[in-house]
């Protein structure tokens, strides 16, 4: 974290903190975003561009931002990069089919020098559901432990009951705010 | 730009103004100019139409404390005018349908303490860069709240939504009472900018006694 970055938030008037969600379609993106937010998750369709949410959360506003994760949105993602703080990877821990492309795709953002800043938080998502790997199967599979270059965590969660998702949400924020809000 | 921001100061000038402005200069006004603005405008200020083919497609307001949907219109794009209440607050719409929205609410509106407001739109085949939203509330010539969001990129093709969860500004009780008798004076201006060009405008104002 630059000195110059430091000082960019501190001019903010309120402490504000942008969460990028992305992964594969059918990962959950949507569902998670919703359920974070007390909203019905019964009626979700693919999403087809963005859904912003913008609240108020432990004393932070925090601006959500969940993009489309079909194969013919993704080369749109890198327009969503600047600024981010934190981003959330979300896997289908239950799609194995698609772990290789899954990884692929995270590694793509890794490498990207506009999320160089961010915190990564990745969700094994659909830990109701019989098939799903663990988080520490996700993360050997993503070769998570290779990651220097952010800090990072991955929690097995269920946007359907909501299980662990509370908890994962606030470890991001609490590591964004370490490492960014610390001269306040 | 320094002639329109000079006479966008003029406030009693204003309702001239912004018809010139419509006339004259509809594709040169930025943020910085309506965020000047000290009360509602008179008419719109650009067309109807933009190139972006930006269209609002749904409004929806839920209050979080009770876990309900206050409000929910939405406008099939492929059926025009295809509106639907959900609730028992109506919504009439005029000539400038797609534009304008008259809300109806109760005076119960007023004591809402967290609510999310959501807007849905979608754009044409054309990217939008740097889409951004000034909403300006105002009773009479007071404001009452400025929004102001950055969209940033929107997908060719994209249907995107945007909810705005916030703490209900407190609003002292005489205010309340006036809001509530004097129906139609509490509106407000959207204002929609594309790389700080103003392209679209919509309006709406509200009644609380309902
Ligand atoms: N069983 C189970 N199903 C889930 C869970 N989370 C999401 N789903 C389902 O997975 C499907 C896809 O969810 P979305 O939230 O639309 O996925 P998305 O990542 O937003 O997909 P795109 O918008 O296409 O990128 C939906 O049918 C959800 O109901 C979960 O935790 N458990
Ligand atoms: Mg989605």
């Amino acid at each position: 974290m630059g000195f110059l970055t430091v000082l960019k938030k501190m001019r903010q008037k309120e402490k504000e903190m942008r969460i990028l969600l992305l992964g594969l379609d059918n990962a959950g993106k949507t569902t998670i975003l919703k359920r974070f937010n007390g909203e019905p998750i019964d009626q979700i369709s693919p999403t087809l561009g963005f859904n912003i949410k913008t609240l108020e959360h432990r004393g932070y506003t925090l601006n959500l931002w969940d993009v489309g994760g079909q194969k013919s949105l993704r080369s749109y993602w890198r327009n969503y990069f600047e600024s981010t703080d934190g981003l959330v990877w979300v896997v289908d821990a239950a799609d194995r089919m698609r772990l290789d492309a899954c990884k692929d795709e995270l590694n793509i953002l890794l490498e990207e020098e506009r999320l160089a800043g961010a915190t990564l938080l990745v969700l094994a998502n659909k830990q109701d559901l019989p098939g799903a790997l663990s988080a520490q199967e996700i993360k050997d599979i993503l070769e998570l432990d290779k990651i220097t270059t952010h800090h990072w965590s991955v929690v097995g969660v269920s946007a359907v009951t909501g299980d662990k998702l509370l908890n994962a949400i606030d470890w991001l924020i609490g590591d964004i705010a370490k490492r960014i809000f610390t001269l306040d | 730009m320094s002639v329109v921001q000079k006479q966008i100061n003029v406030s009693d000038e204003i309702d001239n103004v912004c018809e010139d402005l419509e006339l004259k200069l509809k594709n040169t006004i930025t943020p910085d100019d309506v965020l000047k603005l000290a009360k509602i405008t008179d008419g719109f200020l650009c067309s109807n139409t933009n190139e972006y083919q930006i269209e609002f497609t749904r409004f929806k307001i839920r209050d979080l404390e009770t876990d309900t949907v206050l409000f929910d219109i939405s406008k099939d794009p492929n059926v025009s005018e295809n509106n639907d209440t959900t609730d028992d607050n109506k919504q009439e719409t005029t000539e400038d349908s797609g534009r304008f929205v008259r809300y109806l609410f109760s005076s119960s509106f007023l004591k809402l303490k967290h609510v999310g407001a959501t807007v849905e739109f979608q754009v044409g085949s054309k990217d939008v860069k740097n889409f951004r939203m000034i909403e300006r509330h105002f009773f009479k010539d007071r404001v009452l709240k400025t929004f102001d969001f950055n969209f940033g990129y929107c997908i060719p093709n994209s249907r995107n939504t945007c909810e705005h969860i916030y703490e209900f500004p407190k609003l002292p009780q005489d205010l309340i009472d006036q809001m509530i008798a004097n129906p139609f004076e509490t509106r407000s201006d959207s204002f929609y900018f594309v790389d700080n060009k103003l392209v679209l405008h919509n309006k709406a104002d509200y009644s609380y006694n309902g």
